[in-house]
């Protein structure tokens, strides 16, 4: 069957299917909502239980099919879906060996269009995934996933695995409201999460585990703010003495974890966008290097005037462009003191040598900076407050990235800059305040209506800032929040912004979390006003 | 490494306690970084490097490993040990003409049997060779499970060297002789205030072998849920929480199984009669009455065929040779309260206390019956302990004193006085945890000997998937190296130790394991930035 014909059948049975179930059932205990996070853009369901069987194969097809990327997330998930240990080698495995149980679903078909595994910007994520009985009805049968590239498999074995769960009755996995038929694709390109190693050093291990998560609640930029004014825990070998401003021996990471990190993450289809925040938020560096600082008693900003700072810059992003192949990369820019530069006298008479301010000699900082990564064939991301100080004078590709104003992407698209947005006030993880209906009612476009200008905001990102965040509370206090913000990237607007989010989003997020609890992510309660606080006391899961 | 220590900012204070003072033996010690601390320790000065092919050699050995306990065992110390970074540097000429470089971890055991048992030998012999000697590391043991211990001291030895990116072993050459002052060492966790799904369970098992701890007290079923299906009685776990928050049979022997494989025992608990209340959800019968639903109905004998099916599902899959009954805060009032009950108390001319005694006696002698030894909680052993079978431990929880008064009267002693091992209780620091002596005021060696060892307890009203790592560790491991290391060497003030127990807790979350600062009481988060060292 060619890949058309499959779309224009399934297409028919949406059709189909719509008229006798609608798209959005409301919950109760008799017709539960479809527990999927975050929620396909379309999908329809029936009311048949199918049984899938333990030793589920893989066929592949299409010019991507084959990739390791697909094999490895099939494994990957098959040890999700079938962690009971009577899902995978019980009695009822054997006896179907001896053909006395027949499984509703015994193969995962993966269709993958394109053989390029590029993970970029924009790069399609769509899939198609259906899920039928096979019978004399059925013209598809078994289970379907069909995407253009290898990414979008992957946010499809996503939801293929939520729709399993397991049976305790039946010690079987099974999936109920079948037959489901679900097209599926992000409302954003860019959907983030932020990762401070700086203020606390998080071990590889437990970046890792942020990345497994991220892929599970779709989202696929990891911003990895790897200095600060802290600590300087990354490996520059041209500038080998930077990483001398690291907390210790142990709190460090190699090129060579970098580049693991980079490889685990495009395995689940995650980009990672480096972070050097200058010239502020760069103390560290002179740990190494003092000349960067403007003197030994003042630290901050880096020294403006000196060729070796941007030297130095130029190094760093020379080592990184060998580790992090995303098209975005970070540069900061942002809560710059400039008093330093005001203070130290060779700063100062080289100001007044250029008839500079300090806000000049700040802008000249940045564009420099901006040129670097642009000659390193980058695309430079930098946070608001450099297009609010001379948005005019930044290059037109320019991403500018919200925090501290409500509405600066507003502004920046408007002057047809693209924008990424992390409100502080709802999409800071750190702040604890924050309740995840607050973090899921929180629109990057609002007041943006003109749909040229709505395609600027390239996405979003929840920003999990490190200065009471280390290995020990990190994961509980992205989760459960960062799911409701993913949701909202992912799903479309109208499906996350019209009706009872009590009644349409609450039940799904809290099975969601719970989803996350025992695929081993430790999500906090949902219910508590402050996020990462222990449960209120006993009780399910469901119900926290 | 002291010195290069001492260079940051955030980690001297820490350091400040040995810059102060004159190096020590016991200092040294400290700058070792091994928890818990070994029985013996000496060591030399110079560097070895693992080889990239680190192999492990059995020959010697009588245990033929046709489990792959071992393997398996040391395979985990190898990718824990390469877990913190990539290696990436030539693995194979590192040394100094080479001599420098271990090929690998000859591992000789004299048992040719890896049943787990209680009590057995622990031990375990570490010699890490010095450059000019044979290029590979010994480990001798007794039994396979004092070598898993040898692998996980082994795995604290081994470093990472950042210019040359491969693992290394300072201050070589080694030797190591070792065994656990205490054979119990537990830690309990309650999957019935809240469900912890099986890879959490997994984690917490994982996470206690690097502290060397062999017991995980699995109170199951309390009050609140029910969450392990029972074949005989298959209405029981309809008190789970909900139909996906439960364990099937298989997966209960799935986790004992994963311990097993770790040298850990699990001792399963049902807690009768009080903290019953979910068991009548799918047997009502078992409460007094509808609006009385605990203790369970001490006048029936349903009550306690359940309670025999119930350890005789469990004599099939919980190996270990003790049960745990419970038996605590019995509040017998819905008893009297209750006319049928009232009535049978008074045919048996019962108050309710003695009908508390008589359940727990014949509970006793149900768990007997399936070959089990036996542990209660406290209250058994203070309301009637000379009726206790000679068999019982009683566990302690409540009083000070009590362990006194359990080994005076012969019985067997477990310790787990709350105001210092409960971790529940989160204003309790870490060095309580470590100052907390199981033989206080007990200089009887007999009596000594009777005291089992100790638990920490998890408890978890407020404890679920999102918090129990961090609830646990690292206070559960000044726990350890008290129950573990010998009593001579043990710090006396508990602030020596804070270095060495702060590179524990970093080197637990190397791995993976949320462990919480140590400033402070439990689970505290961090209050601003700084190195894990140093909070």
């Amino acid at each position: 069957m060619s890949p058309n014909l499959l779309r224009l059948l399934f297409l028919l049975m949406i059709f189909i299917s719509l008229s006798i179930t609608s798209s959005l059932s409301t919950p109760s205990p008799a017709d539960s909502p479809p527990y999927l996070w975050p929620l396909p853009a379309e999908f329809s369901f029936g009311n048949e239980t199918l049984s899938v069987d333990p030793a589920l194969t893989l066929l592949i097809a299409g010019n991507g099919g084959g990739s390791p990327i697909v094999r490895a997330a099939f494994d990957r998930y098959m040890g999700i879906i079938f962690k009971h240990a009577s899902g995978r080698a019980s009695l009822l495995a054997r006896i179907r060996f001896l053909r006395m149980v027949e499984y509703d679903i015994t193969s995962l078909k993966i269709v993958v269009h394109s053989d390029s595994e590029e993970l970029q910007l924009g790069v399609d994520e769509s899939y198609t995934l259906m899920v039928s009985k096979k019978n004399e009805q059925s013209i598809v049968g078994a289970a379907t996933i069909e995407a253009n590239t290898v990414y979008g498999a992957l946010r499809g074995l996503e939801t293929f695995s939520q729709l399993c769960a397991f049976d305790y009755l039946t010690k079987s996995v099974q999936i109920y409201k079948a037959p489901w038929y679900i097209q599926d694709k992000p409302r954003f390109g860019y959907r983030g999460l932020l990762i401070d190693t700086s203020r606390h050093f998080l071990p590889i291990d437990v970046i890792k585990q942020i990345i497994e998560s991220m892929s599970f609640a779709k989202l696929n930029v990891l911003h990895w703010h790897i200095v600060d004014e802290q600590s300087f825990p990354f490996e520059t070998p041209t500038y080998p003495n930077l990483w001398k401003g690291a907390y210790s021996r142990w709190e460090r990471y190699t090129v060579e974890d970098a580049s693991e990190i980079v490889r685990f993450a495009k395995m689940r289809g995650i980009n990672v966008m480096a972070e050097v925040d200058v010239p502020g938020h760069a103390e560290s560096w002179g740990t190494g290097y003092p000349d960067l600082w403007p003197s030994l008693s003042c630290r901050e900003p880096l020294d403006v005037t000196k060729i070796f700072t941007f030297d130095v810059i130029s190094g760093i992003l020379a080592d990184m462009r060998k580790i992090f192949p995303f098209e975005l990369f970070h540069l900061g820019g942002d809560e710059v003191n400039t008093d330093c530069w005001k203070n130290t006298t060779h700063v100062k008479e080289w100001l007044q040598g250029r008839n500079f301010t300090t806000k000049d000699a700040y802008k000249y900082f940045v564009l420099r900076a901006q040129q670097i990564a642009i000659s390193k064939n980058w695309t430079p991301v930098n946070w608001e407050e450099t297009f609010s100080s001379f948005g005019k004078d930044l290059d037109p590709g320019t991403v500018i990235q919200n925090w501290l104003v409500s509405d600066i992407c507003q502004k920046a698209v408007a002057k047809g800059f693209r924008c990424i947005f992390s409100n502080q006030g709802y999409w800071y993880l750190d702040h604890l305040d924050v309740p995840w209906d607050e973090v899921y009612n929180t629109e990057p476009l609002n007041g943006i209506e003109d749909p040229s200008l709505q395609k600027l905001v390239i996405g979003g990102e929840v920003c999990m800032w490190g200065e009471t965040a280390d290995t020990s509370v990190v994961l509980q206090t992205i989760w459960p929040r960062a799911a409701a913000a993913a949701e909202r990237m992912w799903s479309t607007r109208e499906a996350v912004s019209k009706g009872n989010i009590t009644l349409t989003a609450l039940p799904r997020l809290h099975y969601f979390r719970c989803l996350l609890n025992n695929r081993g992510v430790p999500a906090a309660p949902v219910d508590n006003f402050y996020a990462r606080r222990p449960p209120s006391g006993p009780g399910s899961c469901y119900a926290q | 490494m002291r010195g290069k220590g001492a260079k940051i900012a955030g980690v001297l204070p820490l350091f400040m306690l040995f810059i102060a003072g004159t190096i020590s033996a016991f200092d040294d010690i400290e700058r070792l970084r091994i928890w818990p601390l070994p029985a013996q320790v000496s060591h030399g000065g110079r560097r070895m490097y693992l080889s990239g092919d680190f192999k492990l050699v059995t020959e010697g050995s009588k245990y033929g490993d046709t489990s792959g306990i071992l393997k398996e065992g040391f395979d985990r110390m190898l990718s824990i040990v390469r877990l913190s970074h990539v290696i990436s540097g030539d693995r194979n000429s590192s040394g100094s003409g080479g001599s420098a470089l271990l090929q690998g971890l000859r591992v000789i055991i004299s048992s040719s049997t890896d049943e787990l048992e209680y009590g057995a030998d622990e031990s375990y012999k570490l010699v890490v060779p010095s450059p000019e000697k044979p290029s590979y590391a010994q480990l001798e043991a007794k039994s396979v499970y004092g070598a898993l211990h040898g692998l996980q001291t082994f795995s604290q030895l081994c470093h990472f060297n950042l210019k040359k990116k491969v693992i290394e072993i300072l201050m070589t050459p080694w030797n190591i002789i070792d065994q656990p002052r205490f054979s119990y060492r537990g830690l309990l966790i309650d999957t019935s205030r809240h469900y912890l799904p099986l890879p959490v369970i997994k984690n917490v098992i994982d996470s206690m072998t690097y502290a060397k701890l062999n017991v995980l007290h699995w109170h199951i079923v309390d009050t609140q849920s029910f969450p392990l299906e029972i074949p005989s009685y298959p209405k029981l776990w309809n008190g789970a929480y909900s139909s996906s928050q439960r364990y099937t049979f298989e997966d209960a022997a799935e986790i004992v199984n994963y311990a097993r494989r770790r040298g850990i025992h699990v001792l399963a608990e049902i807690d009768v009669p009080g903290h019953a209340l979910s068991w009548g959800k799918g047997y009502p019968a078992l409460w007094p009455s509808k609006n009385c639903q605990e203790p369970l109905d001490v006048s029936s004998d349903f009550t306690f065929k359940v309670i025999d099916g119930i350890l005789s599902d469990f004599s099939k899959i919980f190996k270990f040779k003790f049960v745990h009954l419970g038996g605590d805060e019995v509040n017998t009032t819905c008893w009297s309260a209750t006319p049928r009950i009232a009535q049978w108390l008074k045919k048996h001319r019962m108050s309710e206390g003695e009908a508390y005694q008589y359940f727990v006696l014949r509970a006793q002698k149900i768990a007997l019956s399936h070959g089990y030894e036996i542990i209660n909680w406290e209250e058994t052993f203070i309301n009637f302990g000379s009726k206790l079978n000679s068999k019982t431990v009683v566990h302690n929880w409540l009083n000070t004193g009590l362990v006194e008064n359990v080994t005076a009267s012969g019985l067997r002693c477990i310790v787990s006085n709350q105001e210092y091992w409960y971790l529940d209780h989160i204003d309790a620091t870490w060095q309580g945890f470590y100052a907390n002596e199981p033989l206080q005021n007990i200089t009887d060696k007999k009596q000594q000997s009777l005291v089992l060892g100790g638990e920490v307890c998890m408890w978890g009203e407020h404890i679920d998937a999102s918090d129990i790592e961090q609830t646990i560790w690292p206070r559960a491991a000044a726990a350890a190296e008290r129950l573990w290391t010998p009593y001579a060497k043990l710090a006396k003030n508990p602030n020596k130790v804070t270095t060495r127990l702060a590179h524990f807790r970093c080197l637990l979350n190397r791995r993976g394991v949320a462990a919480a600062p140590l400033v402070g009481g439990g689970r505290v988060v961090p209050l601003e930035p700084g190195s894990c060292l140093a909070q």
